[in-house]
């Protein structure tokens, strides 16, 4: 840009210097003139063009610009990360609505310690923490859940925003407020106004996190309804699920038979259900054909639904859950009392899903973990018991074909008649853009969630109102396994395996939750909606797996089917509903080994890298390979594999050949046939369930024999030929000289295997690694993919017997990046360390503690 | 020109541009940009004591900030977020020229319309 000095000082006619030139003509006057003139306004047009840039980028913003002006103003925008980002010190804070005055204790690591002098203060005071904290990070999940990311994040999240509203959690969480008990409006209702005290209080400060600011937006005060929708989320996540549009596309191209051989109902491989039975006998479900075939335009459906959902963000179908907990009986434990361990495996985000607090009033005593966003410690122990949870990851969805016909335009044929359509409109305002109009159609089995093809609705059990939350308060006042069970009798969605341990020395586990039954059908295909094979109900709740102090003293989840075969439900098949089982057989196996266990033995087999799978296998290949042709440094390789201890340590380099190797095997065994049948579904999507088959054939046994129920399966895989594995060595030696070099030791897992923790607003600089880590997706110590994403999102070991509780999760309280306590406590998790779950009492004598005084 | 005019319009503009700020009124750096524009005649001195009353009223606030608490960490985050993950000076940079720019623009703006509305003196 130029300035144009003529402008300020255009004749300088008062100059001694210069000479008058009064009698020139007119017209030279003007000529002279006439340029200044003219500089001067292009100035001033320029002038006028580049501030209006400069304040249109300001106060707008540009394209992937924030408004400059308000983003980054020093005191009120961005930068006042810097001061909330300073360690919390000891104040006295003015809080509405509270009753009587509430002591908020924080430790030098961030947890904190919520006392208050009646539930209600509870509450509220755990709502302006949470939010205190945990803003934006609550403000997203209820948007995610109620279709309004698009009116922040623009027409990049209108398809996710779309989905939310067809799958119905925005209204299931209006008819449980509705049907709300006086408990549980009490609590939400004074979490919210905690909510809203932080949230006005930080409006005022110009405290607002930072991604509020620079998204250029204020959040919307906060109401019970969010935080059901932040509970919907969460079921979301776990249980709604695509299998059967998975299982109809492979039906389609496999054909029933191969479909039926390799993705079986029951797991074809060996398992480690904690519930053996001897199972109710009174329940004679109907039989179940064999599969038939999938029509192609139902396989047309089954395949643009499915694109449709593998297009959505992740976390909004459930994608196969990885937790662990499990119970030793005091009888069994070094301290004579009960032993509990338990690690949810979630997405790895930060900020964490989890906050780590005790609650404190006349009624509850709790200590864990809870989820920003709603009021109850959801893992954790009181005064008497503790508990987790793992996924049981039975089957909750189930996909409808509406009958349509053009002369009934807007109905359905449903029970030999037609019915309209009932519908819902959405109006989804999108940040650019303009709103976004949606409407909703409602069969009797859920929502339309398709209309390409076939009209499909989907039938989902988180769409079935429940008092989760009730529950969960009751849980945490129980005392007893009667009391424990008797409060998760009405828990529905997500199923969850329930650990328990208590004072006294017992043990249990229940898979709470629905286990719907349907009148006839393939469930785990796409049924028709005429009526004939809708959900008729689910399993009774004393029939649902469960298992209290039973005489081996321990029980254990990971995620697996929790019944054997004989179990006379269908809860769900082996392929993407259940988990292989290779890390509950490995828990089991080190649970059951003679002697006494000791919270140090929890805590070591919550890191434990003993790949189950490898050890079935390695064996079986280190002798096939016995009699093969190998060159100097595959004979390396080979004794690496022998000399192994099947642990998937960074070190390792037989992890590198065992990870490597399984994967040219399944590629090898399958991928042929994969491409010969054109199959639409990615085959690592399926590498569970392949490699359940191909363990069981490799090992030639472990299939369970056909039960005397309906449950029918083909029988056992054959055993591969010997060829097969010396195959897949080669392909793998040859991958790894090419990617690691020539010498097989060299090849460490570390080299291979990395772990990411990722920031939740998905900003890669500021997450933390990818680094080398330990572990597979088989493992305890659960790290499946590369980089892992996913894994034990919080550990917690308790002792009843000493009452020492011990917790750690990847991450910190704070949602600020900048603040000490965003990742301070990544590096003891990943070192496989825990921290003491101090009370509130032991909470006050701590060193470095700091309090808030809240009054009302 | 005299000094003082200049020294006045220069602390005049910076203490708007800081107050609106502190205040959130962060645009109040441009109103004082044209108020140092309007007040020293000369462009070529108005103009870049507009962008310093700018500069300065957007800075102190961060020298404030790095006294108080640090800038370190909260620059580092927001590189990140801004994509340029491991520069932190580039938030740093960006929020002084935000205000650079603001004052700078309207001093230009109010010299510029000055010269071409107010007939040159004879």
């Amino acid at each position: 840009m130029t300035l144009d000095p003529a402008g300020e000082a255009p004749l300088k006619t008062d100059d001694p210097k210069t000479p008058d030139i009064p009698d020139l003509p007119t017209h030279t006057q003007s000529a002279r003139r006439c340029p200044r003139r003219s500089r001067s306004a292009i100035n001033a047009l320029l002038a006028l063009l580049v501030s209006g840039a400069v304040l249109y980028a300001s106060f707008i913003g540009a394209g992937p610009l924030p408004a400059l002006g308000t983003a980054f103003n020093p005191a009120t925008g961005a930068w006042t990360m810097a001061a909330d980002a300073a360690t919390v010190q000891s104040q006295t804070l003015t809080i509405p609505g509270l009753q009587q005055p509430v002591r908020v204790m924080f430790e030098k690591d961030g947890t904190a310690h919520v006392v208050a002098q009646t539930d209600a203060d509870l509450f509220l005071a755990v709502g302006y923490v949470h939010a205190r904290f945990r803003l934006f990070q609550m403000d997203l999940e209820r948007r995610q859940g109620e279709g309004l990311l698009s009116q922040v994040v623009g027409k990049a999240a209108l398809d996710s925003d779309r989905f939310e509203l067809q799958l119905g959690l925005l209204r299931t969480a209006q008819l449980e407020w509705a049907q709300a008990d006086d408990t549980t409006k009490v609590a939400l209702t004074a979490y919210a106004k905690g909510v809203n005290d932080r949230i006005d209080e930080a409006k005022k400060t110009h405290q607002l996190d930072v991604m509020f600011t620079l998204l250029g937006y204020q959040p919307q005060p906060w109401t019970p309804i969010d935080t059901l929708i932040v509970k919907g989320d969460m079921t979301q996540t776990l249980n709604f699920t695509d299998t059967p549009l998975v299982m109809a596309l492979l039906n389609k191209s496999l054909g029933p038979d191969l479909t039926q051989q390799w993705f079986p109902v029951l797991p074809p491989n060996p398992q480690s259900p904690y519930d053996p039975g001897p199972y109710p006998t009174q329940a004679k479900p109907a039989p179940i054909t064999v599969l038939s075939s999938v029509t192609d335009s139902e396989a047309a459906t089954a395949l643009a639904l499915h694109n449709r959902l593998a297009n959505l963000p992740p976390g909004l179908v459930a994608t196969g859950g990885a937790s662990n907990n499990w119970a030793v009986a005091g009888a069994k434990s070094v301290s004579g009392g009960a032993l509990m361990a338990g690690d949810p495996h979630l997405h790895l985000t930060l900020p964490s899903i989890w906050f780590q607090l005790t609650e404190d009033s006349p009624d509850y005593h709790t200590s864990g973990v809870s989820i920003p966003g709603t009021p109850v410690v959801l893992i954790g122990h009181n005064q008497h018991i503790s508990w987790s949870l793992t996924d049981a990851q039975n089957q909750q969805t189930f996909f409808y074909e509406e009958k349509e016909d053009s002369a009934h335009p807007g109905q359905y044929f449903w029970k030999d008649a037609w019915h309209n359509y009932t519908s819902v409109s959405y109006d989804i305002p999108v940040l650019g853009g303009t709103t976004d109009h949606l409407v909703v159609k409602l069969s009797t089995h859920g929502p339309v969630i398709s209309e390409r093809g076939l009209t499909t609705s989907v039938w989902w059990a988180g769409n079935i109102p429940s008092q989760d939350f009730s529950v969960l308060m009751h849980v945490g006042q129980a005392s007893n396994y009667q009391e424990f069970r008797d409060a998760l009798r009405d828990w529905h969605s997500p199923t969850h395996n329930f650990v328990y341990a208590d004072d006294a020395g017992n043990i249990g586990l229940i898979s709470a939750g629905y286990y719907p039954l349907v009148a006839q059908g393939q469930p785990w295909l796409p049924m028709p909606g005429t009526g004939e094979y809708d959900v008729t109900g689910t399993v009774p709740y004393d029939d649902i797996p469960q298992i209290y102090d039973p005489p081996s003293n321990i029980v254990w989840s990971a995620n697996q089917r929790q019944v054997g075969p004989d179990y006379p439900y269908y809860i769900g098949t082996a392929s993407n509903f259940f988990d292989p089982g290779y890390r509950a057989n490995e828990i089991k196996r080190v649970l059951s080994q003679p002697g006494k266990l000791s919270a140090a033995d929890m805590m070591a087999l919550q890191t434990d890298t003993r790949d189950f799978l490898a050890s079935e296998i390695t064996p079986i290949l280190v002798q096939a390979l016995a009699g093969d042709q190998l060159t100097s440094s595959e004979q390396q390789a080979r004794d690496l594999l022998a000399g192994w201890d099947f642990r998937m340590e960074t070190n390792s380099a037989a992890a590198s050949i065992w990870s490597t190797f399984w994967q040219s095997y399944l590629s090898q065994t399958f991928d042929p046939t994969w491409k010969a049948k054109n199959v639409t579904v990615d085959r690592h999507e399926l590498d569970d369930a392949l490699g359940q088959y191909l363990e069981a054939s490799t090992i030639a046994g472990g299939r369970p024999s056909c039960p005397p129920n309906a449950i029918c399966e083909p029988p056992p895989p054959p055993a591969p030929p010997l060829g097969a594995l010396r195959s897949a060595f080669h392909a793998a030696f040859s991958t790894l000289s090419t990617k690691l070099g020539g010498d097989p030791g060299s090849w460490t897992w570390g080299k291979l295997h990395t772990r990411v923790l990722e920031n939740l607003a998905q900003i890669s600089g500021l997450n933390y690694g990818p680094r080398p880590d330990r572990g597979d997706g088989n493992t305890p110590l659960a790290a499946g993919g590369d980089p892992s994403t996913h894994g034990p999102s919080w550990r917690m070991v308790v002792d009843w017997g000493t009452k020492t509780f011990s917790g750690i999760y990847p991450g910190g309280q704070s949602e600020n990046p900048a603040s000490t306590w965003y990742e301070n406590k990544v590096g003891a998790w990943w070192s496989g360390l825990y921290a003491p779950m101090l009370s509130a009492d032991e909470a006050s004598f701590a060193p470095g503690v700091t309090t808030w005084a809240m009054q009302p | 020109m005299k000094g003082w005019l200049l020294l006045f319009a220069l602390v005049g503009g910076t203490a708007i541009a800081l107050g609106g700020v502190l205040v959130g009124a962060w645009w109040l750096a441009f109103p004082a940009g044209m108020l140092v524009g309007i007040t020293v005649p000369q462009a070529r001195l108005g103009v870049p004591a507009g962008a310093l009353a700018g500069l300065l009223g957007w800075s102190v606030p961060l020298l404030v900030i790095q006294v108080r608490n640090g800038l370190g960490s909260s620059a580092s985050s927001l590189a990140a977020i801004m994509g340029f993950t491991g520069q932190p000076a580039i938030p740093v940079i960006l929020t002084c020229l935000v205000g650079l720019l603001l004052g700078l623009t309207g001093a230009w703006l109010a010299s510029a319309l000055r010269g071409l509305l107010v007939p040159a003196t004879r």
